[in-house]
């Protein structure tokens, strides 16, 4: 367990800690028992405590947002010196360590269905006055990994925070922006504006972070890179170049590039330009994905290069090479992420992308 | 006696129900508005301890969400809710937005009601004035009929559930009831909705038999003449409404039904033969795939599904040979030519299925 407590710790007399649910760049995270309700909850402490006044506003901002996409605020406790957050405990993982650290991209399909709930997330928080400011793969929450059950946005108040660290990193220049480890999670999904003027930042910037995770998503990597490099890029405010595969294939073609259409919409420099979010709900409310759960497996053979069988922990899949998406090669013993129909002899598996193996 | 903790400040009248009564406060704490309900522990405590307890654990998005509880030392308790902003759905009643906007109610009700019966629960209370519709358009289900009992305690403390909504069997002496009478209550809410009023035989004590078929006569008002519930709705809230509880669907099965309606006609294939792409939509229904004297077969699109509607020769779908009336699996290939012939000797047609998704 890291950060101050330890499992068994009682906070305020009635959140118990259980075990520690991962941190952030501001804040130790973990899950607790709420001991009056009897109900599992995520309790947040910052980790510097000189913030924590702004943890106070931010657990306020965070609570005006009521929305299925978007992370419930139960309570706000201080303990002697500590303050804590009493959130809705998510059982899951954010999106970079559930979806992007195994597999990069996403089909179509699931990147839609991502898309159209973080926009209704963002799009409810903008309705209540509030803007996120640091959206990013580790502040979304995925239930249900790949099958991506409940997706919803989280650390809206912590946001403001960050922000302040983000203001601190963008006025010390690129310099302290690459030593800032939340300004460097940040960065790739950071609006033009966010890093040129910093404090006169709008919802417009939510909007360009959705685009820019839409982006990663669709494509395997962050529109402007990561890094220095990326700041250049996102200030410079040439549209980046979308990678070929996204329309290579038929199959995915039409649906990949109505997404990008709208991601590239949302990554116009200039924010007046943008949609705003309850136009991406729109755009997003129209387009047909299919919604299936998936399920993983390991690739037993293809012949012909044209098809093949998918090992599974129950039967065989069938799967067809032009049912893959992304740039990755598909070969045996590779692992994928499938959604599968009935067929028969085999279920037969689309779309089908390939991950990385599970770390053991 | 009932001093709430002081984060929660009075801010209007307390309202008396028949077994509770609701403050409206404001949380000092997390700045923003709670209801709480002062409910009175009944002879049956426990169950209603249990009840919370499920409610508690539930997570849905149509049903108010718990914050905190107070224990009082009159054997009073204080749920502290979410504040909904908006009106109920009887005082803000409006004929329905659309054929459309009629069933996405109805759907998002039994939602709620579907959430509330898989943790064990029977509402016991609902109707328009316990369903509120928030700023973001998310129906929430409130105001559980907790302290109300069953069995012989009822005709002590009163009648339970509210004229016109109550199912049949709870005028029995000796009302025993199940899950079955918030699927009543649903049928009745669901023609509130749709015409504004209850009939006579609903409001009669106790509930008359509604006439045969009542729901397929109900006009949604679009246009110059209204829109006609689809026959399987028809049929479900109808039976909703039966006098023998045995005759009543599950709220899923209702809440399934409403869900496949709301995608009428909005379903998409997409069908790629030879790498060029083509739509099977509502605009453009059907199909025909023929591959010289091997095999042919038509499909076609209903509002609701895609089907085989004539086939002859060889066919395959997904490796199984199909007939008419055979209903097309989401995504799958159609391959005319049977697996017996040399590959060269086959086409195949990829049919990739999808729908817009409902998100709330």
């Amino acid at each position: 367990m890291s950060g101050p407590h330890g499992a068994g710790d009682v906070i305020d007399g009635r959140y118990e800690i259980r075990s520690d649910v991962g941190e952030g760049g501001m804040q130790f995270v973990y899950a607790a028992h709420d001991k009056l309700i009897g109900r599992m909850v995520a309790l947040k402490t910052p980790k510097n405590k000189s913030a924590t006044k702004r943890f106070k506003r931010s657990a306020i901002v965070a609570a005006k947002v009521n929305h299925p996409n978007v992370a419930k605020t139960l309570d706000y406790v201080r303990d002697g010196t500590n303050r804590y957050l009493i959130e809705e405990l998510i059982e899951g993982s954010d999106l970079q360590d559930a979806l992007l650290h195994r597999s990069g991209c996403l089909d179509p399909y699931s990147a839609a269905k991502v898309f159209h709930h973080l926009a209704k997330g963002v799009a409810a928080a903008h309705h209540a006055g509030v803007v996120h400011r640091d959206l990013k793969p580790t502040n979304v929450m995925v239930v249900g990994g790949y099958s991506l059950n409940e997706i919803k946005i989280t650390d809206f108040g912590i946001a403001k925070m960050a922000n302040e660290e983000l203001i601190e990193a963008a006025e010390g220049g690129t310099s302290t922006m690459t030593t800032s480890q939340t300004a460097v999670g940040a960065l790739p999904y950071m609006a033009p504006e966010a890093i040129e003027t910093p404090r006169a930042v709008g919802s417009a910037a939510d909007v360009w972070s959705v685009g820019a995770m839409m982006f990663h998503l669709l494509s395997g990597a962050p529109p402007f890179g990561t890094g220095l490099a990326a700041v250049r890029r996102i200030l410079d405010g040439t549209p980046p170049p979308t990678p070929a595969f996204l329309t290579a294939n038929p199959q995915f073609a039409s649906l990949a590039k109505e997404l990008m259409d709208v991601a590239l919409q949302c990554l116009q420099k200039n924010p007046d330009d943008r949609p705003m979010a309850d136009e991406i709900v729109t755009l997003c409310g129209m387009l047909c994905y299919s919604i299936e759960p998936r399920a993983e497996g390991v690739i037993r053979r293809i012949d012909y290069g044209a098809y093949g069988f998918i090992e599974t922990e129950g039967p065989d899949v069938f799967f067809h090479t032009s049912s893959v998406y992304g740039p990755r090669l598909v070969q045996v013993g590779a692992n994928v992420i499938f959604a599968s129909y009935d067929g028969g002899g085999a279920r037969r598996a689309h779309p089908v992308v390939v991950v990385d193996a599970p770390q053991a | 006696m009932r001093t709430l903790p002081a984060r929660y400040q009075p801010s209007g009248p307390t309202v008396h129900g028949g077994m509770s009564s609701v403050a409206f406060c404001m949380d000092k704490v997390l700045e923003r508005p709670v209801a709480v309900k002062f409910l009175q522990a009944t002879t049956h405590r426990r169950r209603m301890d249990d009840e919370l307890a499920a409610l508690l654990k539930m997570r849905s998005k149509h049903v108010v969400q718990i914050y905190d509880l107070c224990k009082f030392s009159d054997n009073y308790i204080g749920i502290i809710q979410e504040f909904i902003d908006g009106k109920d759905l009887f005082e803000s009643f409006a004929p329905p937005n659309g054929i459309d906007g009629y069933y996405r109610q109805l759907w998002q009700i039994a939602s709620g009601i579907s959430d509330i019966h898989a943790v064990d629960v029977i509402h016991r209370d609902i109707k328009p004035n316990n369903v509120k519709i928030d700023p973001e358009g998310v129906i929430k289900i409130f105001d559980f009929g907790l302290a109300r009992d069953a069995g012989p305690a009822a005709a002590t403390v009163g009648f339970v559930g509210t004229p016109g909504f109550a199912a049949p069997e709870l005028y029995a002496t000796a009302a025993k009831f199940t899950s079955a009478i918030d699927v009543y209550a649903f049928g009745a809410t669901s023609l509130f909705m749709a015409t504004g009023d209850l009939t006579p035989e609903l409001k009669a004590i106790p509930p008359a038999p509604l006439p045969t078929g009542y729901f397929g006569a109900i006009r949604i008002p679009t246009g110059k003449n209204g829109t006609a519930l689809s026959a399987e709705v028809v049929r479900l809230l109808d039976a909703c409404l039966a006098k023998n509880p045995n005759d009543r669907p599950a709220i899923t099965e209702v809440r399934d039904a409403l869900a496949r309606h709301l995608l009428f006609d909005r379903h998409q294939a997409l069908v790629v033969f030879r790498g060029s792409p083509s739509y099977l939509n509502a605009a453009n229904r059907a199909i025909a795939l023929r591959f010289g004297t091997v095999g042919s077969v038509d499909i076609a699109y209903d509002g609701l599904k895609f089907a085989v509607t004539a086939a002859s020769g060889e066919v395959y779908i997904n490796n199984r040979p199909v007939a008419t009336g055979y209903q097309l699996p989401g995504c799958c290939v159609v391959a005319l030519g049977s697996p017996a012939r040399r590959n060269n000797e086959r086409v195949f047609i990829t049919f990739d299925v999808s729908h817009p998704e409902i998100v709330v």
